[in-house]
């Protein structure tokens, strides 16, 4: 497998093109590393900025190194005893979630990208529906009272389990890199659409999950406001939402402006210094992830291959 | 006939059936019950007589958006802003999914791939606190840079004419990377005879890129263009809301922003209904324009 | 073939999982609300506290469980520091509601209009609560802060007393004053003098005659520690906040944003800006860098002229001493007429809609049991300065002292958010109460003296009474719609004037298009409902 891709890749720089290439290769290069500074710099900047004095970093004193250093963001966060539950929590949701996501939502994108399928073009019109219209929060509310949802964890897991726009990027990807030739061979073979499925479209479309996964996911992982609205009780409150009460309360100084005698020196900089402790700690955990999905872009390089 | 001939397709089928109901059965359940909610747009909210039981006010929610004294700039603003949006950003990702793809050695680009989507993660506050940092035109980066190479002071967030640059490069600087994901993917479904297809044509890189990578990628780049039509009036709250000051309040009130002013978010039902529900009628008349037009022209279409 | 029975039971499995989990869920929360209510004994209660971030957790407030305690029930509170708005709108709409809310304004009357029969009119049970009865009658003002038109009473107000009567004080560097040998300004010509000397000088004395900010503010016009209370230069007086412009003179309801005293102001600020005394971020800074530039580096200032609360919490604990709090300015050394500022009394010392409860509670005695206790005026104060033993002492001979922070790097302000519901409370202190304050008081009382004389204020007819006056819910909305557009076009004007200038000009044009948006209309409004208010004294 992995050598399909590196002689694709070495005929492409070849002898005959090689004049051409070698500018090609120079601006790649170039553009590459233009590109990695002005996004790395910024995030250096989060970085030393968590640990720097926030007097020095909102006056521009900390641009290329930390200064005034000290870990009383971190040790903020961490002393919350929330945060502890609130990762065990998400993990649990994340997991959990996407798990069912995918469980409902892999099979409907392949049933839609089934010209065959005579339903497709009204069920499709009833999915897209919901991305525009929707009935608001209130009667939202009061059907997951109603379904006995509040305040559980199932209203993390089930509710929105099908979005909609995943599903279409998942019907356009099957209905593209699953040729019909491949079906109709199946078919002849006997093959009836659920072998199909499992057999050939999930195996051939592992990039595809990979990356519906990766959505899912990272949607899970960020959303506060289910938490907000449906769940009361501190025990399953996610990660996100004791993350934003932290980060907001440098808001709450702000428009407050320490009227009623509040929030002194100590209880600004408190609040500074952790907002940008707190994207570290919330976004690292999910950084571990990304290499293991990313495995799969290449993988998917082979499709071919194994249909050939 | 027409019947047995349904019953027919019916037994042919009923598998994928079942493999979409349990998606229509919840969407079904948790998108469309709660639709009756839409006729709040239409209806005084009274609390004592339940959310369908206010009196029936017709398109009067409507026309007090409409009458409004902003409304004019409203639309103007978030219609400039979601086209730049639009423009700017929608190719970025295209282009930055065709440059990794580009990169050879795997060490390289998986570093540029894990770097290109860390700042989606970022949340809206701490980006606009950091935006505020690094483009002080006093004591940023930014403004140092301006300085060094003879710019002057200039204020970037405190410009009519610098708020939408600022306002779509940082989003394109923050999801770019995360939107690449999905075509670095389609890329790597290319069949890789393609490629040796190309070789042996003797295609340099570019043509490559040219004839091989981007046909691969445009049912993607269509559907996806559909749908951010479909956004042409949902610009975001959050971060045009933190982004505001009074220097540049003449382009950066928006919709969202003013619905929030205007204290709607927590009383005021039946307007803030109404005026969602003049956002989506839009929206979803753009999006079906877009999708007719890519049906006539490229036979690809959502529905 | 066995491949489609098993994908065929996975599903019928996931669904069974799915409908089960939910059957459960619901069940044992009836089963929880059942053995709620036969466990006699302690009444179980449900509580919502909007609190201040700080704040920890409730369970650890000491004087909260004896309240408990002492009232016989038993409170599950739920803690909310953020998106309450966002929040309270769905709770509200569904009836789905705790027993209790505590917070500043909670529950606002707009929202009592609203939501009618969802909350617990407590003016029928004020027998229950004598500590209540004693602050209306006592403090008479706050029984009008909590009656609606209707004379009902949902939410019961509190009273802090020991706040100063304006939130806002006007700072100037003594020390640069001093270097330079130049005296205490007093009016906007001797300002002007001083702010162009701490630019081309070198106040601050640290061999830069360039990293001087003489002038400094949070960035728009209305709300505190703005320029607008140079409008007191010319007699104007404010009140709580002024966040729209509007104020009273002479029993008329005004708004200065198409006052010519504002445009004089004005275009004062912009020949400050363009001699380069203002902050040149002023209208883009967010507030952590408004405050992190006041304090300047170490024991080196930055900010020569500013607006804020106390001088520790606007310069830190270090630079503080450094300043100065003013009296406000005249506008022109021959100005005879009165001097106002800014009259927040009533906003800093009692607050609307501080506790409310739910008209679906089943413990409606237990819960007014509650309410009672926290309104003793013993456990008001340790509701606003923590409990007593860590936070407070008991002098003995019924007298109390606030106690410094136990932590001693951190200020008083933080350690009373931290150590209990501080001013989000709902609480009742008299004054007969015997307290000694702390530090960060007593300093605010002290620079608040400079003021005193701009304080005497003919209160009837000078001061828009806000607190009082109860707007119906059309009403309401006219004017949150009307003030929004206003505030679109006057803080646009106003940034673009004191920066660019062209005030002159764009005036009468200005004018016009404010009364246009909405200020004729809501001076109107509010005028009607102030004679009102005035007629039933």
């Amino acid at each position: 497998m992995e050598l399909a891709r590196t002689r694709a890749g070495k005929a492409l720089s070849g002898p005959r093109t090689g004049g051409k290439d070698l500018v090609f290769k120079v601006v790649l290069g170039f553009i590459c590393t233009v590109i990695f500074l002005l996004i790395v710099y910024p995030l250096y900047f989060i970085v030393i900025a968590s640990f720097s004095d926030s007097t020095l970093v909102s006056t521009g004193k900390v641009l290329f190194y930390p200064k005034g250093i000290s870990f009383f963001g971190y040790q903020e966060i961490f002393k919350d005893a929330r945060i502890w539950t609130g990762y065990r929590n998400t993990v649990f949701y994340t997991l959990f979630g996407t798990l069912v996501n995918m469980v409902f939502t892999m099979p409907a994108a392949y049933v839609l990208s089934r010209r065959e399928f005579r339903a497709r073009r009204v069920i499709m019109f009833l999915f897209v529906v919901t991305m525009f219209f929707n009935g608001g929060l209130i009667p939202t509310y009061l059907l997951m009272k109603d379904l006995h949802m509040t305040n559980t964890i199932w209203v993390f897991i089930l509710p929105f389990c099908v979005n909609v726009f995943y599903l279409i990027i998942a019907r356009t990807f099957f209905e593209n890199s699953l040729p019909q030739e491949l079906h109709e061979a199946a078919v002849i073979d006997g093959c009836s659409h659920f072998t199909f499925f499992f057999k050939v479209a999930l195996p051939l479309s592992k990039a595809l999950i990979s990356v519906i996964g990766l959505y899912y996911l990272v949607g899970h992982w960020n959303d506060f406001f289910t938490a907000l609205i449906y769940i009361r009780d501190n025990e399953l409150q996610p990660l996100q939402i004791i993350l934003r009460d932290i980060l907001l309360s440098n808001q709450v100084f702000a428009g407050g402006a320490g009227t009623g005698g509040d929030g002194g020196g100590y209880a600004q900089r408190y609040a500074d210094q952790i907002k940008y402790g707190v994207i570290i700690v919330s976004t690292l955990p999910i950084l571990i992830i990304y290499p293991f999905i990313q495995k799969y872009f290449e993988k998917g390089v082979m499709i071919g291959s194994i249909k050939g | 006939m027409p019947s047995r001939k349904g019953l027919q397709v019916l037994k042919r089928d009923y598998q994928l059936w079942i493999m979409i109901l349990p998606a229509i059965i919840v969407v079904l359940i948790f998108n469309y019950i709660p639709m009756y909610g839409i006729q709040l747009a239409f209806r005084d909210y009274d609390f004592s007589k339940g959310l369908t039981g206010g009196e029936w006010r017709g398109l009067a929610y409507f026309q007090q958006f409409i009458d409004s004294y902003l409304f004019t700039d409203l639309m103007r603003n978030t219609f400039m802003i979601s086209l730049a949006s639009i423009v700017l950003g929608f190719p970025a990702p295209i282009v930055l999914a065709l440059i990794l793809n580009q990169i050879r050695r795997k060490k390289m680009k998986q570093l540029m791939q894990t770097t290109v989507y860390l700042p989606h993660f970022i949340s809206v506050i701490v980006l606009v606190g950091m935006l505020n940092v690094l483009l002080s035109s006093e004591t940023g980066v930014v403004g140092h840079f301006m300085k060094s190479i003879g710019l002057g002071h200039i204020n970037l967030l405190a410009s009519t004419s610098t708020f939408i640059p600022v306002y779509v490069l940082s989003d394109i600087w923050q999801h770019c990377g995360w939107n690449s994901i999905i075509y670095l993917a389609a890329l790597s479904t290319i069949d890789p005879q393609l490629y040796d297809a190309a070789k042996i044509d003797g295609a340099s890189r570019w043509q490559t890129i040219r004839y091989v990578d981007i046909p691969a990628l445009v049912p993607a780049i269509i559907i996806l263009f559909i749908l951010s039509m479909g956004n042409i009036l949902s610009t975001g709250f959050e971060k045009i809301f933190l982004m505001q000051n009074s220097l540049n309040l003449p382009v950066s009130e928006v919709i969202a922003t003013y619905v929030y002013k205007i204290g709607i978010v927590s009383n005021q039902f039946s307007l803030a209904s109404a005026i969602g529900l003049f956002n989506t009628l839009i929206n979803f008349v753009f999006l079906f324009a877009m999708n007719a037009i890519s049906k006539r022209a490229s036979q690809t279409s959502l529905f | 073939m066995r491949k489609k029975v098993t994908v065929f039971t996975s599903f019928v499995i996931i669904a069974a999982m799915l409908l089960s989990g939910c059957g459960s869920g619901g069940a044992s929360n009836k089963a929880s609300e059942a053995a709620g209510e036969a466990s006699g004994e302690k009444v179980k209660l449900t509580a919502i506290m909007t609190k201040h971030p700080l704040t920890k957790p409730l369970k650890e407030m000491e004087w909260l469980r004896q309240v408990e305690e002492a009232a016989g029930v038993e409170i599950e509170w739920q803690e909310i520091t953020s998106d309450w708005g966002q929040k309270k709108g769905t709770m509200l709409a569904s009836g789905d509601i705790p027993d209790l809310f505590i917070g500043p304004n909670v529950i606002t009357d707009a929202d009592f209009a609203q939501f009618q029969g969802l909350f617990q009119d407590l003016s029928t049970m004020l027998d229950q609560a004598p500590n209540v009865q004693t602050m209306f009658k006592e403090k008479p003002e706050t029984k009008l802060i909590a009656t609606q038109p209707d004379g009902k009473i949902y939410g019961l107000p509190k009273y802090q007393r020991f706040w100063p009567s304006s939130a806002q004080r006007q700072y100037i560097n003594q020390k640069w004053l001093d270097e330079l040998g130049l005296d205490m300004p007093t009016t906007w010509d001797e300002l002007y003098e001083v702010l162009v000397a701490f630019k081309e000088k070198d106040a601050n004395g640290n061999g830069d005659p360039n990293d001087e900010i003489p002038m400094d503010w949070p960035g728009g016009i209305g709300g505190y520690f703005n320029p607008a209370v140079l409008l007191g230069s010319m007699g104007v007086t404010l009140s709580d906040g002024n966040a729209e412009g509007y104020f009273v003179e002479g029993g008329q309801v005004k708004n200065f944003l198409i006052d010519d005293r504002y445009k004089t102001m004005v275009a004062f600020l912009n020949k400050l800006y363009k001699a380069g005394l203002i902050n040149k971020e002023v209208f883009t800074h967010d507030y952590t860098k408004f405050q992190s530039v006041a304090r300047g580096e170490g024991d080196i200032a930055k900010v020569g002229f500013t607006w804020g609360w106390v001088a520790s919490d606007r310069f830190g604990e270090q630079l503080a001493p450094q300043y100065a709090s003013m009296s406000p300015l005249k506008v022109s050394a021959d100005y005879t007429g009165k001097l106002g500022w800014s009259y927040d009394h009533y906003n800093l010392n009692y607050g609307v809609n501080h506790i409310v409860m739910s008209a679906k509670t089943k413990h409606k005695e237990a819960a007014m049991r509650f309410i009672n206790e926290m309104y003793d005026p013993k456990v008001g104060m340790q509701v606003l300065f923590g409990s007593i033993g860590p936070n407070i002492k008991d002098n003995g001979d019924g007298s109390y002292t606030v106690l410094p922070p136990a932590k001693a790097e951190m200020d008083p302000g933080t350690w009373k958010w931290t150590s209990t519901m501080a001013d989000h409370g709902a609480f009742y202190i008299p004054d007969s109460l015997k307290l000694t304050l702390g530090k960060d008081m007593q300093e605010v009382l002290t620079q608040s003296e400079p003021l005193k004389e701009a304080q005497e204020i003919d209160l009837d007819n000078d001061i828009f009474p806000a607190l009082f006056i109860k707007y119906s819910t059309m009403d309401n909305n006219i004017l949150s719609l009307n003030n929004t557009n206003v505030m679109n076009l006057a803080d646009s004007s106003f940034a673009k004037w004191v920066t660019k200038g062209g005030i002159e000009a764009e005036w009468d044009a200005y004018v016009k298009e404010a009364q246009k948006a909405g200020i004729t209309q809501n001076l109107e409004i509010m005028q009607k409902y102030y004679e009102e208010y005035k007629s039933k004294q």
